[in-house]
């Protein structure tokens, strides 16, 4: 059983007035959020959350605009949940999602605002990751990077430093729900959380990871170096 | 070729370009230090006699000294602090660290012997604190202090003789005194300690790992979540370690890292710092208190 989480409950000043940029659509009229998965082996996916913020929701009618997505899209299995209120991490939206919804079992975390695809995520803990060198702009800034060592296990994941040329893609899976929850409310105190800092307090209590490495990788977060 | 670099003891440190290599040159011209300096290049030369696997001591090559100065001259370490180390090292990086540390003291223990510290080596620490403190012009008006001073006597009154392991210790064994090089962990610095036991190593290295006292002082940006996550689990692997061998750490940890920061505490003049510390004293003889009352 695997679960994908998709959390977009960031809250920001902007969106007061500007639509986020995860529920905008694409030329074909898909919203970037949904198209965020089109990448992933939805097959072997049993349920799809898409966490969103209730402000959101009121002020743009996300979840209307979300099921007609579904609608087309097909994702019969997808769902909506509506957070009250904004939270202070992704680790955060994750885990009140997985609360709300009785979640258990394996979860795949994708972030709103890039693309990947891969043709199987096998049920082990893991992060997609790409290779830097394969990026025609980058931002450093504002990736978060992989060490793997020869045999494929994932040694090191960092915010913003640059220690391995393979880059963390927005993709993280835990095999077991409730052991996410846990390590994050042992870490929900600390500030800005990342679920990187998860990751590595997982590895550094011998938690195995293996690293997913994807095709195809599109960073939306990016479009503004493009234009 | 000289270059000067900012050391933390008030001495001053030059690194000195020679023949093709490069050396430190600790020196002092403070005739009050010359002995304190000269103890802690004997201590350095001797520690470095010894074989510690993944822990290394630079050489030290010559002790110069007169009645005004002294200047020691030493093996220069190319490393990087702690932050940066830990900023990049992977999850097996700091096993490595932690079974090091675990090692090193075990070590400092097998090259001790069990004594009985007299009960008055505390009490008369405790007095001196007591004395530094009422004179601090940032602390003599301070009630708080004054109140968790009146508190951690009380508590040093009552841990009488302590039998503990006595004969090797490192005397400041903090994460700014240890130089990172690979998986090679070079310790500078070193200290006389008012007991010279490996229990007071345990309580500096944790003084960094329970209460990330050095990340206080280093001024460059990094990540603080992922430091107090690594700090976190090494110390916890540290006090399980300890706590589940020695009677003696699990008895004297406490009130030895309480005088600790007690003696930190005296020399304060930063009020940010005074701040913190009387929070972590106050948490100190919570913990004590609660402790005894189990």
């Amino acid at each position: 059983m695997m679960t994908l989480i998709v959390p977009i409950a960031a809250s920001n000043a902007e969106y007061e007035h500007k639509l986020p940029q995860p529920f905008r659509l694409d030329d074909e009229g898909t919203m970037f959020c949904v198209k965020a998965i089109a990448g992933l082996p939805l097959q072997d996916i049993d349920d799809i959350y898409f966490v969103i913020l209730r402000e959101h929701d009121e002020r743009y009618m996300l979840s209307e605009q979300l099921s007609l997505q579904f609608r087309r899209k097909n994702l019969s299995r997808a769902h909506v949940t509506i957070l009250k209120q904004p939270t202070n991490s992704q680790a955060e939206t994750v885990a009140r999602a997985i609360e709300e919804n009785n979640i258990t079992g394996m979860v795949l975390i994708k972030d709103a605002d890039c693309y990947f695809t891969t043709d199987e995520i096998l049920p082990q803990n893991g992060v997609a990751i790409y290779p830097l060198e394969d990026l025609p702009i980058v931002d450093p800034q504002h990736k978060s990077y992989v060490a793997v060592d020869d045999m494929f296990y994932v040694t090191n994941i960092i915010e913003k430093r640059v220690v391995s040329h393979f880059f963390s893609a927005g993709g993280y899976c835990f095999e077991d729900a409730l052991e996410f929850c846990r390590y994050y409310e042992r870490l929900k105190e600390y500030s800005p959380l990342y679920l990187s800092h998860i990751i590595y307090a997982m590895l550094l209590d011998k938690k195995i990871f293996r690293p997913i490495l994807i095709e195809d990788y599109q960073d939306w977060g990016m479009m503004h170096l493009n234009s | 070729m000289k270059l000067d670099i900012q050391g933390h003891s008030g001495c001053e440190i030059v690194i000195v370009h020679e023949d093709n290599d490069l050396f430190i040159h600790k020196s002092t011209h403070d005739s009050g230090y010359v002995p304190r300096l000269v103890n802690q290049a004997n201590k350095q030369i001797a520690a470095s006699k010894i074989e510690y696997q993944n822990i290394r001591v630079p050489k030290v090559f010559e002790v110069e000294q007169n009645d005004t100065s002294a200047t020691i001259k030493m093996e220069y370490i190319y490393s990087r602090n702690y932050v940066e180390h830990f900023e990049q090292a992977g999850f097996e990086q700091i096993k490595y660290l932690i079974g090091a540390i675990k090692y090193f003291i075990d070590l400092e223990i097998n090259n001790s012997r069990m004594e009985t510290v007299p009960s008055h080596i505390l009490t008369d620490k405790m007095a001196d604190v007591a004395r530094k403190v009422e004179k601090n012009v940032h602390l003599k008006d301070d009630a708080e202090a004054q109140e968790l001073v009146r508190r951690s006597s009380a508590v040093m009154d009552q841990v009488g003789n302590m039998v503990l392991p006595v004969g090797m210790c490192h005397g400041d064994l903090t994460f700014s005194n240890i130089l990172f090089n690979g998986n090679n962990y070079y310790l500078i610095d070193f200290l006389d300690s008012f007991i010279e036991s490996p229990l007071l190593d345990i309580v500096k290295i944790r003084q960094d790992t329970s209460y990330l006292w050095s990340t206080l002082m280093y001024n460059k940006p990094f990540d603080k979540v992922r430091l107090s996550i690594i700090s976190e689990k090494i110390d916890v692997a540290i006090d399980e370690y300890f706590s589940g061998r020695y009677q003696w750490y699990r008895d004297y940890y406490m009130p030895l890292q309480l005088m600790n920061f007690l003696r930190i505490l005296q020399y304060g003049h930063d009020d940010k710092v005074i701040s913190y510390l009387k929070k972590v004293i106050s948490s100190q003889l919570d913990f004590i208190n609660n402790t005894k009352n189990i």
